[in-house]
């Protein structure tokens, strides 16, 4: 009964961000003299022939197996109360550096896509550790210090691809790296499709995609059943309570940004092992910055990502047929914009629900009919609700009041 | 409604002056607990009157409620004899009430004049008028002694005049009533003199003090009147000219209660914790804790005595590796750990019942088997390898509410949602079950009901019985006196005086703890 009761609770935040979204955008929508019923008919529309719907099915997935990255890239770092704001210039520096190793390289396949994976991981975890360094030995906001280092590492992107890594021929109109060969490629899964009777797509399905549920559970079992991830949740909801556990706050900030970057170099790799192959001007960009609503949206948690990556991925591919139907693609932006911003609202308001719930319960876990047998303030009275933090594990402020 | 008499139900406290606040009935619940139930309370015009209880017994929320924060769930509010029903605090502000909170409530980067006004500003013509507010602060200051300087910045001063200009914002709103909430715990003595020199301007002027404390000695020197809050209900009133602070302490905790006395020694020889020379120093490089050597042994209870402020929090920081010292050394069972984590010391069997339960000792949003877990995540139960072990956790929960009486429905429910006691029964729980050498208990019945204290208390003796180091900071004279084997008293952040708790009576610690008494016994 409580377990139901507790994802009714936890499904309540996202579902109504959305729904609450859905209303504004159809506002909007209807503001720009267009037909919101109409607009939403054409997004959900999959297509009319089989051939068209696994088309579209395969796009969406396409664009989630990042999203999903990117959000569990953020939400190992939201746990533990930090914001990583660089997953962007994360998995960027990550991308254009694991494309030029595995265009330099001639190894045989498992061992050359591993090894791309290992050294976008690698760079995605030192661009990240530098937030965590400069965190615990000179107190610099890891959301200052996160967005900066956003700029230098798109910056060195821009600097590598148009010169030392750049391998397309000079006057191309697009900049290129060199393309990665054959042997460093994920095989498409669109063989999987056909053996279960789905019509072939025009699109290949990513080979990235069982890696990205891989990592899913990885960090599932990480967060909810390991030490570390008790350490990393505990700092999360009182970093004072942790340390004085025995948690060393300043080890664990480090760890957790290198832990973080690393699953933000991956953001990169399922568009580039499986249908870009090189890494340009033209290569997906944004994807951090989706990363934390995303997460935001799933509440932190593996499974909750996953469901928001697959809602954003579907509202992405709309923007296609929207433009088909003379219908402002930004429409889609405008729900996103929206989604994330009730979202923030209505997880806070799910999470006073679920505290009042939870008083409730210990209330009528007393020992039966006597009022007056605990003279106690209410349970939030006593520390003037210190549980609104900043979220900044490991400052002075945290350590001592 | 008339406004005239209020029927005389009861015995009227001598009532000869007219009351300025009545409290009849007054029952306040929160979701889990009563924390107000059938409050009565009646000051006469022109008094101090105290309102004295135990921590949590109720007297903030009972304070709320006359300050128009929450309105009382049953009861009346009758001010200067009218009824009146508070919405807010600018309904009670209106109706000539006032608060000094515990916390001050000022702008730092603010001058005294400007916090003064903050919120009430005197206007002419739609601009700040700083000379009539200039001129009206002025006069209160002088009228009440309180030497404000209008034009100084906040953040240049002392506690002491931070206080007085609380006081001056209240009265600048022409409060006739002040509350003032604990305003001794921040200060200390000279200032609590200050203070109460004060208050003694302020009834001179007529006005009327409702003064919450739980400092007996306090209380019997500034008060004409007391009222004496137990779980969460008035047990009575007193007169502090004819009252001993015992028979107020006794009103305070109940004739019932049992005491914490300890007096059969269960000292052995072997010392589990021996602290030399430590020094610690806040960020100004001022020694917090200064040059401390003490030894705990097996079976013993050190107490550690002092005014709140004096070093013990740091002193208790720095045995658990939560701050680095300046200098000197932590040895634990012989070991020099001065070196060592926080989790390596805990390791090593050293628990830890910290001052500050909601910021150190619990997650709050998290359920009670994770609870279980904190300050424990490297040794089973509770874990099994670098896994968490869930249902070894929700068992051992479940086995420690057993044990310890934590009542809540099960290992599965949020922590936030259980009492202060519970919670403080859970974590002593927790700690105990790890089978520490030394336990580190900061206030372990602080704010938790009479029924919890006693328990927790039965728990410190078994324990101590069975071998186990108590070092023990609390603020509780009679628990440190009845629980303690040895007692350090700790001032400004030495340790000046070694008592026998034996021998030694709270008003004796008392003064060590002042300092007055220093000279004689160090």
């Amino acid at each position: 009964m409580s377990g139901l009761r507790r994802v009714a609770l936890s499904l309540f935040g996202p579902v109504l961000a959305v729904v609450v979204a859905l209303v504004i955008s159809a506002v909007v929508i209807a503001l720009i003299g267009e037909d919101p019923a109409r607009a939403f008919g054409v997004m959900t529309d999959l297509g009319d022939s089989p051939s068209q719907q696994v088309q579209s099915i395969v796009v969406i997935l396409n664009r989630a197996v990042p999203l999903f990255l990117a959000g569990l890239a953020v939400a190992v770092a939201f746990r533990m109360g930090l914001f990583n704001i660089g997953v962007e210039g994360q998995y960027r520096l990550a991308t254009i550096l694991a494309a030029a190793v595995g265009a330099a390289v001639a190894l045989p396949g498992p061992l050359h896509v591993l090894l791309i994976v290992v050294v976008a991981m690698a760079i995605g975890a030192l661009w990240a550790g530098i937030v965590g360094v400069l965190k615990v030995t000179r107190g610099v906001s890891e959301v200052i210090s996160s967005i900066m280092l956003n700029f230098i590492a798109l910056g060195l992107a821009s600097f590598l691809l148009t010169g030392p890594l750049r391998g397309s021929p000079p006057g191309a109109s697009i900049i290129t790296t060199s393309e990665i060969p054959e042997s460093g490629r994920v095989p498409s899964l669109n063989g999987v499709l056909t053996a279960l009777g789905l019509a072939e797509p025009r699109s290949a399905l990513h080979g990235f995609l069982p890696v990205a549920v891989v990592v899913g559970v990885v960090v599932a079992v990480l967060l909810q059943r390991t030490r570390f991830g008790f350490d990393l949740r505990a700092t999360g909801l009182s970093p004072s309570a942790a340390t004085a556990s025995g948690v060393d706050a300043r080890g664990m900030v480090v760890k957790t940004m290198l832990i973080s970057g690393a699953i933000a170099g991956l953001i990169g790799l399922p568009d580039l092992l499986g249908t870009q192959y090189d890494y340009g001007t033209e290569f997906t960009a944004g994807l951090g910055f989706l990363g934390i609503a995303v997460a935001l949206l799933g509440r932190s948690s593996p499974l909750g990502i996953a469901m928001a990556a697959l809602l954003f991925a579907f509202l992405d591919r709309a923007a296609l047929p929207l433009q088909f139907a003379d219908i402002p693609a930004s429409v889609v932006t405008i729900i996103q914009g929206t989604i994330v911003l009730a979202v923030v609202v209505a997880n806070e308001i799910a999470r006073r629900l679920a505290l009042r719930s939870a008083e409730r319960a210990g209330a009528t876990a007393g020992p039966g009919p006597d009022p007056g047998a605990d003279g106690a303030p209410p349970p939030t009275a006593p520390d003037g609700g210190q549980r609104a933090r900043a979220g900044v594990p490991g400052t002075s402020e945290d350590v001592r009041r | 409604m008339a406004p005239a008499d209020p029927p005389a139900h009861d015995a009227p406290v001598a009532g000869e002056a007219p009351l300025a606040v009545e409290l009849r009935g007054i029952t306040k619940r929160f979701p889990g607990v009563v924390a107000n139930r059938d409050i009565e309370l009646r000051v006469r015009r022109g008094e101090v009157h105290a309102v004295v209880g135990e921590n949590g017994a109720g007297k903030s929320t009972l304070m709320k409620t006359l300050y128009g924060e929450h309105r009382p769930d049953e009861g009346q509010i009758l001010v200067d004899g009218r009824e009146v029903v508070f919405r807010s605090p600018a309904d009670a502000i209106a109706a000539g009430i006032g608060m000094v909170h515990q916390h001050f409530m000022l702008a730092d980067n603010f001058t005294v004049l400007e916090n003064v006004v903050l919120g009430s500003e005197p206007t002419r013509g739609g601009r700040l008028d700083l000379a009539e507010a200039r001129r009206r602060i002025t006069d209160i200051s002088d009228r009440y002694s309180l030497g404000l300087q209008p034009d100084a910045l906040v953040e240049d001063l002392g506690v002491g005049d931070r206080q007085r200009v609380e006081i001056a914002k209240v009265l600048y709103r022409d409060a006739r009533i002040l509350i003032l909430d604990e305003p001794t715990a921040v200060l200390v003595p000279q200032e609590v003199d200050e203070l109460f020199a004060n208050l003694a301007e302020l009834k001179r002027e007529g006005l009327t003090v409702v003064f919450i404390s739980h400092k007996l000695d306090e209380v019997r020197r500034v008060a004409d009147a007391i009222t004496v809050i137990r779980r969460g209900t008035t047990v009575g009133t007193a007169d502090p000219r004819t009252t001993t602070a015992r028979q107020l302490a006794e009103l305070m905790v109940g004739a019932e209660l049992p005491t914490p006395e300890t007096r059969e020694s269960t000292v052995r020889e072997t010392p589990v914790l021996q602290l030399v020379g430590v020094t610690v120093r806040d960020a100004g490089a001022r020694p917090v804790v200064d040059d401390v050597t003490l030894t705990v042994r097996e079976g013993e209870v050190v107490g550690i005595a002092g005014v709140e402020g004096n070093g013990q929090a740091e002193l208790v920081d720095a045995v658990m590796g939560l701050r680095p010292l300046a200098a000197g050394s932590v040895l634990l069972g012989g070991q020099d750990v001065t070196a060592w984590s926080t989790r390596v010391r805990r390791e090593a069997g050293v628990g830890f019942i910290p001052e500050d339960r909601h910021r150190q000792g619990m997650l709050l949003d998290a359920p009670l088997w994770e609870n279980r877990i904190l300050g424990h995540q490297t040794r089973p139960p509770a874990v099994r390898g670098p896994f968490i072990d869930r249902r070894g956790a929700r068992a051992d929960t479940a086995r420690i509410m057993r044990e310890y009486d934590v009542r809540a429905p099960g290992p599965d429910t949020l922590a936030v949602a259980l009492s202060g006691g519970n919670q403080q029964k859970l974590i002593v729980g927790r700690e105990m079950s790890a089978g520490p050498r030394l336990l580190v208990a900061a206030h372990p019945t602080r704010g938790v009901d009479v029924g919890a204290q006693a328990v927790i208390w039965e728990l410190l003796k078994d324990a101590r019985a069975e071998g186990l180091g108590i070092v023990l900071v609390s603020a509780d004279l009679d628990e440190l006196i009845g629980l303690s084997d040895t007692l350090h008293v700790m001032l400004r952040g030495r340790l000046v005086a070694t008592l026998d708790p034996g021998q030694v009576t709270p008003e004796e610690l008392g003064g060590h703890m002042t300092g007055a008494r220093t000279a004689g016994a160090a």
